[in-house]
């Protein structure tokens, strides 16, 4: 009996393809139209407004939701997904520290029989120190503030090792020095060949850290390298219903900087 | 016999020796999975499953005597634990329809049992067990249907926990919900079908649930619950398993030795209970 959710993988050499994917809840798509490439290496932006399906295509690529249309094909270093959901709905008096919340990451490597190993403790160490948590690591999860919650469950997600990290939200409720330090693990993870998805409402940090661009608004509006789909057009298409200002350097969505 | 002899040398008799056994097997089983249903908030469902077993030994009784009752309970658990796990799932009921559904259930076993006129007697030891009169080859059973249920649980544990605390989180790592979730209900299942057995079905939550409870009363450190609830259940269990014998076998006063074990187990927990209210106050 094999606990894998996901579907068959059609191996790939990029970390990530789909073609003329269409994802549902029920049986009406919430995103459809989908036709995106992600190599390793390589961070992508999903973009959109409130309710445009970046949740849903992330729960798509987990399996968590089906695929109503197209296909699906993940690369050999996909294998192993890692993610950091939008909102965790969790009991704040779960008897669990942060160690063994992040120490969850690794419980797909692990044997059936053991007991975690030295390469185990290591990683988590590792992850944890990488979000600055260090000295909360055997603090209760549930007694964390919720910025911390976060960067813990984000700890979790790099101590699985990922081949493709799917980040929604990430940096929601992250202060100016923990933002900066994610900039920096996701430039280090790019590097180490990562792929990355990342969903956010700033155009900035996209432009940042990210190569490629995906807009969605129900279904896929443009994708592409940032510096040609990052275009006054496309923005005022997805964000159809906003005013979008655009001066020399920056792009700003109003209404979505604080989501 | 004093009752400190009721607590040490009492234990030489085969039969006590046996209810013994018996029970210790139970508790390791049920004080493993007593936390998993405290931490997931499964107590209503083990309360349906126990419900729901009663007309399967009820029927068993009837129709397969002492030996039929293993057979029919096993079988009513399994059909309710599929259906209480796909209800779950699919959010096709409320709770209040579960709960007319298995009180109905509950009034089933106990016509059956009291419209069959051989049976005299069956009711209330299908109730409350037959601790002290176990026969060999009901222990093993017993035992065997527990460990069972306790090899499924530690086959899937850092599943369980990773469920517990966070479902969509152990979904996305590639751990399939529905069937973790099927397994620990099995596990709940096997252990009332067993307890039935030992300590009778309407005591059968008291074993089930105290354990896990009260050892959230006691720490906040994940393998201490589990330390803690098996502790505090075998030890609930000598103390009871000695009061039943000390009143019914010393003292001659026929009462059910599974009712001391349970209330054992409740004592047990009140004071868990009142310990940590005068420690840390009402709230904390
Ligand atoms: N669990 C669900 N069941 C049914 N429909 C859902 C569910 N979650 C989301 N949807 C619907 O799917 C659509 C896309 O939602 P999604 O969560 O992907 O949006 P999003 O782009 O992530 O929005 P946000 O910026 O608010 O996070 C919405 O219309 C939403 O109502
Ligand atoms: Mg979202």
């Amino acid at each position: 009996m094999s606990p894998r959710t996901r579907p068959i993988p059609i191996i790939t050499d990029d970390a990530l393809t789909i073609t003329g994917g269409a994802f549902s809840y029920g049986s009406t798509p919430a995103l459809t139209e989908v036709n995106i490439t992600v190599k390793p290496g390589e961070a992508m932006a999903l973009i959109g407004p409130n309710g445009s399906g970046k949740s849903t295509l992330l729960k798509g690529v987990l399996g968590l939701i089906p695929l109503l249309e197209g296909s699906m094909g993940f690369g050999k270093s996909a294998e192993s997904i890692g993610y950091l959901p939008q909102t965790e709905h969790i009991d704040p008096e779960f008897p669990v520290t942060l160690k063994q919340v992040v120490m969850m990451g690794r419980y797909r490597k692990m044997g059936l029989f053991s007991f975690p190993t030295s390469t185990d403790r290591a990683a988590v160490r590792k992850a944890i120190a990488n979000v600055g948590l260090t000295n909360v690591a055997n603090k209760r999860f549930g007694s964390l503030s919720g910025g911390q919650q976060q960067r813990g469950f984000l700890a979790r997600a790099l101590a699985s090792e990922p081949g493709l990290l799917l980040l929604d939200e990430p940096f929601n409720g992250l202060d100016q020095p923990n933002r900066d330090a994610l900039m920096q693990t996701l430039r280090q993870l790019k590097a180490a060949g990562v792929a990355i998805i990342v969903t956010t409402h700033d155009l900035e940090l996209a432009r940042e850290v990210c190569d490629t661009v995906l807009f969605v608004n129900g279904r896929q509006i443009a994708f592409g390298p940032k510096d040609d789909v990052l275009t006054l057009a496309n923005l005022q298409e997805v964000f159809h219903e906003f005013q979008v200002e655009i001066d020399e350097h920056t792009v700003v969505v109003p209404g979505h900087e604080g989501h | 016999m004093n009752l400190l002899d009721s607590l040490t040398t009492a234990f030489a008799l085969p039969f006590m020796g046996r209810a013994l056994l018996v029970l210790i097997v139970l508790s390791v089983a049920a004080g493993v999975i007593g936390v998993f249903i405290n931490l997931r908030g499964l107590e209503f469902l083990s309360d349906g499953l126990t419900h729901a077993v009663f007309p399967g030994l009820a029927a068993g009784f009837v129709f397969g005597g002492q030996g039929g009752v293993l057979i029919g309970a096993l079988v009513a658990a399994a059909a309710a634990t599929i259906v209480l796990t796909l209800m779950s799932n699919n959010r096709v009921t409320s709770d209040a329809t579960t709960a007319i559904v298995l009180t109905a259930m509950f009034s089933i076993g106990v016509i059956i049992v009291s419209a069959s006129p051989g049976r005299a007697g069956g009711l209330e030891q299908l109730l409350f067990g037959h601790l002290l009169t176990v026969t060999d080859s009901e222990a093993i059973t017993t035992a065997v249907v527990a460990g069972v249920a306790l090899v499924l649980v530690l086959l899937t544990f850092r599943r369980q926990v990773f469920r517990a605390f966070d479902p969509e989180g152990s979904a996305a790592a590639g751990y399939r919900r529905v069937s973790t979730e099927l397994v620990l209900n099995v596990a709940i299942a096997l252990v009332i079908v067993a307890a039935s057995n030992a300590v009778g079905n309407l005591l059968v939550l008291a074993v089930l649930i105290v354990p896990g409870a009260l050892s959230r009363l006691v720490t906040t450190k994940l393998g201490g619950l589990f330390a803690v609830a098996v502790g505090a259940a075998v030890f609930a269990s000598w103390m009871g398993l000695a009061l039943g014998f000390n009143i019914s076998v010393v003292g001659g006063v026929d009462v059910p030795a599974g009712a001391t074990v349970a209330l054992s187990f409740v004592t047990l927990y009140a004071i868990a209970l009142i310990v940590r209210v005068l420690r840390k106050g009402v709230n904390a």
